[in-house]
């Protein structure tokens, strides 16, 4: 049992893209040097964090502004905090309406609550109301989470019917959630990690360590001001996004001699900095080309995909940003090269580089991709299957199937129809992904996981299977029988083998 | 309690220790609302050599936890509170009286080369907060048999009084909790009923009528057999925390004369009475003793003006026990217990063979026993049913059980999982072990099957479940 047990009970975050020794390998090596200290993203402002570079000047302006904040943060009490106030005032106003009152019962049955502060039990981030009407609160989480550390002990969680609230200690940083879903503390957990990831990835934990080192008492909320709506959409997405709940992303369906054309035109534009380029439909991959030895770990690729999916400002240029890939290394940035193919399209290219100066370099990346993929009439059949980037369940031909998702182990990569009419409101979606989350946390249980679970109620049948290879998830109509269950497991399994040149990339490449 | 692992291939020693209490204490935050005067919120502490101040740290974390968790639900009180180390199970039985059960996780102590301290390894997903969280509210119910409430002690003499109970009872209470072996079973709290036929039930039925028509004192009677209950007269309620108090407490302490035999000299009384094997687990142990006190212990059940304070008497022949309560207002007298011994001890004793014969004869028409391919619980909420083939018999000190505990918990996942919806349900699970673990849940019923079918496929796993469903619960519907 105990090899099963091994592979059973690998924890959600070492199903990486890649194995986890040869990235530890490689975090050493940082790949962007000299860029740790003094560089900050443009976090104080949502358009400085996204530039639009539709000129020279424009690059340049923001470096400055950056240097200048830099300077600032150096020294958080000099005589700039002022105007910093003004200015991320104008931010706050517009990005969020969190007018709430906290102690009425509309504020209090929210389905999930998220809290960030800081060890000095300062409010960071909250998702619903303002972060100075709960500062108290946040004070007694922290009151809490400090006295359990005082007995030499860790604060885990408190349960009441209904309600849970989960801690999580990431020194500097504490998260808190209190969730009224049926969610167990595990994936309540992994929900906060992301969360934690996400303040990382926009400030590196080096610079996180440095601030707080400096002033415990720092006020976190003025670095980050305007960039909540991150935060906001990540907390969106786990609630909906399979990917997320499966560490894997999904794929745009894709001949594969299109795909195949498409990904040697992007290996094809390289540069020397050049480290990864994602070309996505939306929120689907079509192709990710690596550098050799250099891994994207799934939470890396989700904290890009959110960064792209909340701001509609790359659609009016070239976006050129910092970001730490924290997975990856949490101590640098790396430098973002957002654009859209077109103003217009779901193809949104990311071309990731470890040089803070390579914007034009990554801009002519990007010219020499959209060259090539013209040139090779790929770029005809990609904007063909842009048009159906999901399939209906129905094609699978299996009656009482309502959904499912499957997911390959190797390859890091799922597949999923479309939710069926069932499913199709937000609040459905939202129990179709409540159901696979619970059947996840029994499969994936710390302890006591299992091979398979069937689930027969009421609204639906579930059956989840996992093996070494695959994880997978389906979801039948109540009346479907145990035998035709079991039938469909074969059948959709020689179906997903059929397709899988279309559905999943199966010839990754690397520069 | 302390198991030596066998992993000691490599000469390293691992040491794997079982949950276990920490503290338990009682505590109303209203008595000490000042500053500096803590202390008087407490009324019970184990244990109690526990210094002061951290009494009054632990309990001040509590009530932090409480208060907090009011931020997000004020109607729902917080249950519990999860550490690295262990688990507090926190129960509000009367307002503002908090009961705190404070248990270890199970932990593992590594030694480590070179004269360094053992590092320890907590295993925190191991306790069930369901089956811990039953174990403090069956402790306040146990408490309230055999003392009514905590309310009442306040109002028959104060806050001292209420200490001197708590003292008392929980004292000797806390020792008989094993919370290494409380499982699923603890979540039901359920009675186990003894199977008979109509013939044998109405001769039982009628010599209960009997009992309480000649000895009128009687209010309230219960019948059991093999430590199974065959008759109550008792509220459900009350009914169950009676039977969890005689069969794991009172009956586990006088079996041993009954298996002693005749000539033992454990069961010197039998010498004087060759009539019959009635004898009083309760009150005196030799009536012809002219020392012997006529005292029994008292209980309380609910009433319709509150609560009923009652005499246990516990009178047992061979395998057959009678419970018979009497208003604790009356005292009892050596010519009643004579009067009693003499009228019950002979019917009881021929009841307990002629069920015993019945029950012989049933079991071989049912055919021979052979080791089955499944184990399963069951349990009824609106009669408080409960059956277990997992569970052997179960004795003072531990309950034993025939599957590996980690399977006895994937039946309390599941437990938790229906738990959380209001409807009918179903669950098949295979355990990384091979094992199949079915849990169906219909109306007010729930069943849970282990298979040790490892090949088998879950439409053969299914029909193996409807064939136990046909033969050991032919009238009960299940959802298919």
């Amino acid at each position: 049992m105990d090899g099963e047990t091994a592979t059973g009970t690998e924890s959600w975050e070492d199903c990486m893209l890649a194995p986890v020794d040869r990235l530890r390998l490689e975090r050493a090596d940082s790949p962007t040097p000299g860029l740790v200290e003094g560089t900050e993203p443009g976090a104080g402002q949502r358009s400085a964090m996204f530039v639009q570079a539709q000129s020279f000047e424009d690059l340049t302006s923001e470096a400055e502004e950056e240097a200048q904040r830099s300077a600032a943060e150096e020294n958080p009490e000099g005589p700039d905090e002022g105007e910093y106030k003004v200015q991320n005032h104008d931010f706050s106003s517009d990005s969020r309406t969190k007018e709430e009152d906290v102690s009425s019962e509309a504020w209090r049955s929210h389905k999930k609550h998220v809290f960030v502060l800081s060890e000095a039990g300062k409010p960071i981030y909250t998702r619903y109301g303002t972060e100075e009407a709960l500062s108290s609160t946040m004070g007694v989480m922290m009151a809490l989470v400090s006295f359990v550390e005082a007995e030499k002990n860790i604060i885990r969680s408190i349960h009441a019917d209904g309600c849970k609230v989960v801690f999580l200690t990431k020194s500097p940083l504490v998260l808190v959630g209190v969730s009224r879903t049926s969610q167990s503390d595990k994936e309540l957990l992994r929900e906060l990690q992301y969360i934690y990831y996400q303040i990382v990835s926009l400030l590196t934990l080096t610079q996180l360590n440095h601030i707080f080192q400096n002033k415990q008492n720092y006020d976190l909320r003025r670095l980050l001001a305007g960039s909540e709506y991150l935060t906001d959409n990540l907390l969106h997405r786990l609630e909906r996004d399979p990917g997320l709940l499966l560490s894997a992303v999904t794929c745009l369906p894709l001949a594969s001699c299109s795909r195949d054309a498409v990904s040697s035109s992007l290996q094809a534009a390289k540069a020397k900095n050049l480290v990864f380029s994602i070309l996505l439909a939306g929120d689907r991959l079509v192709t990710l080309i690596r550098k050799k030895d250099q891994f994207l770990h799934h939470i890396d690729l989700h904290l890009v995909l959110n960064l792209v999916g909340s701001s509609s400002s790359f659609r009016e240029g070239e976006g050129w940003t910092p970001i730490c890939l924290p997975k990856f290394n949490t101590s640098g940035f790396f430098h973002a090269h957002i654009s859209y193919l077109e103003p217009a399209s779901e193809l949104c290219l990311i071309l990731v580089s470890t040089d803070r100066e390579d914007f034009f370099n990554m801009s002519d990346c990007k010219q020499r991709f959209l060259e090539r993929l013209s040139k090779r009439c790929a770029y005809q059949s990609l904007k063909e299957a842009l048009k159906c980037p999901t399939y209906p369940v129905s094609q699978v031909g299996i009656p009482d199937l309502r959904h499912f998702l499957y997911k390959s182990k190797s390859s890091g990569l799922y597949t999923s129809p479309e939710f069926p009419d069932v499913y199709r409101s937000g609040q459905e979606q939202e129990r179709l992904m409540g159901l696979y989350q619970d059947l996840h946390s029994c499969l994936h249980h710390p302890t006591r996981p299992l091979r398979s679970f069937y689930r027969c109620g009421e609204t639906e049948n579930l059956l989840a299977w996992v093996t070494s290879g695959f994880e997978l998830y389906l979801c039948f109509s109540p009346l479907a029988s145990k035998a035709s269950a079991v039938a469909a497991v074969n059948k959709l399994l020689k179906w997903i083998r059929k397709e899988e040149d279309r559905l999943f990339i199966l010839s990754p490449l690397t520069y | 309690m302390l198991m030596i692992s066998p992993k000691m291939a490599s000469g390293v020693q691992e040491k794997q220790y079982t949950p276990c209490l920490l503290s338990f204490f009682i505590y109303n935050p209203t008595f000490g609302p000042r500053e500096g005067e803590e202390e008087k919120k407490i009324l019970f502490y184990h244990p109690s050599a526990v210094e002061k101040n951290e009494k009054i740290r632990n309990v001040g974390l509590c009530e932090a936890i409480v208060q907090f968790t009011r931020t997000f639900c004020p109607t729902k009180p917080a249950k519990s509170l999860h550490t690295q180390k262990n688990r507090q199970f926190f129960f509000e039985p009367e307002e503002n009286f908090w009961m705190v059960m404070v248990v270890r996780n199970p932990m593992i102590e590594k030694p480590n080369k070179d004269g360094k301290p053992p590092t320890i390894e907590y295993q925190e997903e191991e306790i069930l907060d369901t089956v811990y969280g039953a174990v403090v509210r069956q402790c306040y119910c146990m408490y309230k048999l055999f003392n009514s409430t905590f309310g009442r002690a306040m109002e028959a003499g104060g806050v001292e009084l209420l200490i001197q109970k708590l003292e008392k009872f929980f004292y000797r209470y806390l020792q008989t909790l094993h919370l290494q072996s409380c499982d699923l079973l603890d979540v039901f709290g359920g009675i186990s009923f003894f199977p008979l036929d109509k013939m044998t039930y109405l001769k039982i039925q009628s010599f209960v009528n009997q009992v309480e028509e000649r000895l009128s004192l009687i209010k309230y009677t219960a019948f059991l057999y093999n430590d199974q209950l065959i008759w109550s007269g008792l509220e459900q309620d009350d009914m169950r925390i009676l039977y969890k108090y005689l069969t794991t407490s009172l009956f586990p302490r006088h079996s041993e004369p009954e298996l002693a035999g005749r000539d033992s000299p454990l069961r010197p009384e039998v010498a004087g009475n060759l009539l019959h094997y009635g004898r009083f687990l309760t009150g005196p142990t030799n009536l012809k003793d002219p020392e012997a006190k006529f005292r029994f212990p008292k209980i309380f059940i609910s009433a319709v003006d509150g609560y009923e304070e009652l005499h246990l008497i516990v009178y047992k022949a061979m395998s057959a026990a009678a419970c018979f309560m009497i208003s604790a207002s009356v005292e009892l007298t050596r010519q009643f217990c004579e009067q009693l011994d003499s009228l019950v001890g002979p019917q009881l004793t021929l009841l307990a063979s002629d069920i015993c014969e019945q029950f012989t004869i049933n079991r071989r028409i049912s055919g021979p026993e052979k080791e089955p391919q499944f184990k399963f619980i069951y349990f009824n909420h609106m009669n408080l049913a409960e059956k277990s083939t997992i569970h052997m018999r179960k004795t003072a000190s531990v309950c034993l059980t025939s599957v590996h505990p980690d399977l006895m918990k994937i039946l309390g996942d599941i437990n938790c999982d229906f738990a959380r919806v209001d409807e009918d349900e179903e669950i098949i699970v295979k355990a990384m072990t091979d094992y199949w673990v079915v849990g169906k849940k219909s109306d007010q019923r729930e069943l849970y099957v282990i298979l040790n079918q490892k090949n088998a496929n879950l439409i053969e796993v299914n029909e193996e479940v409807k064939r136990l469903c046909a033969t050991q619960f032919n009238n009960i519907f299940f959802l298919d």
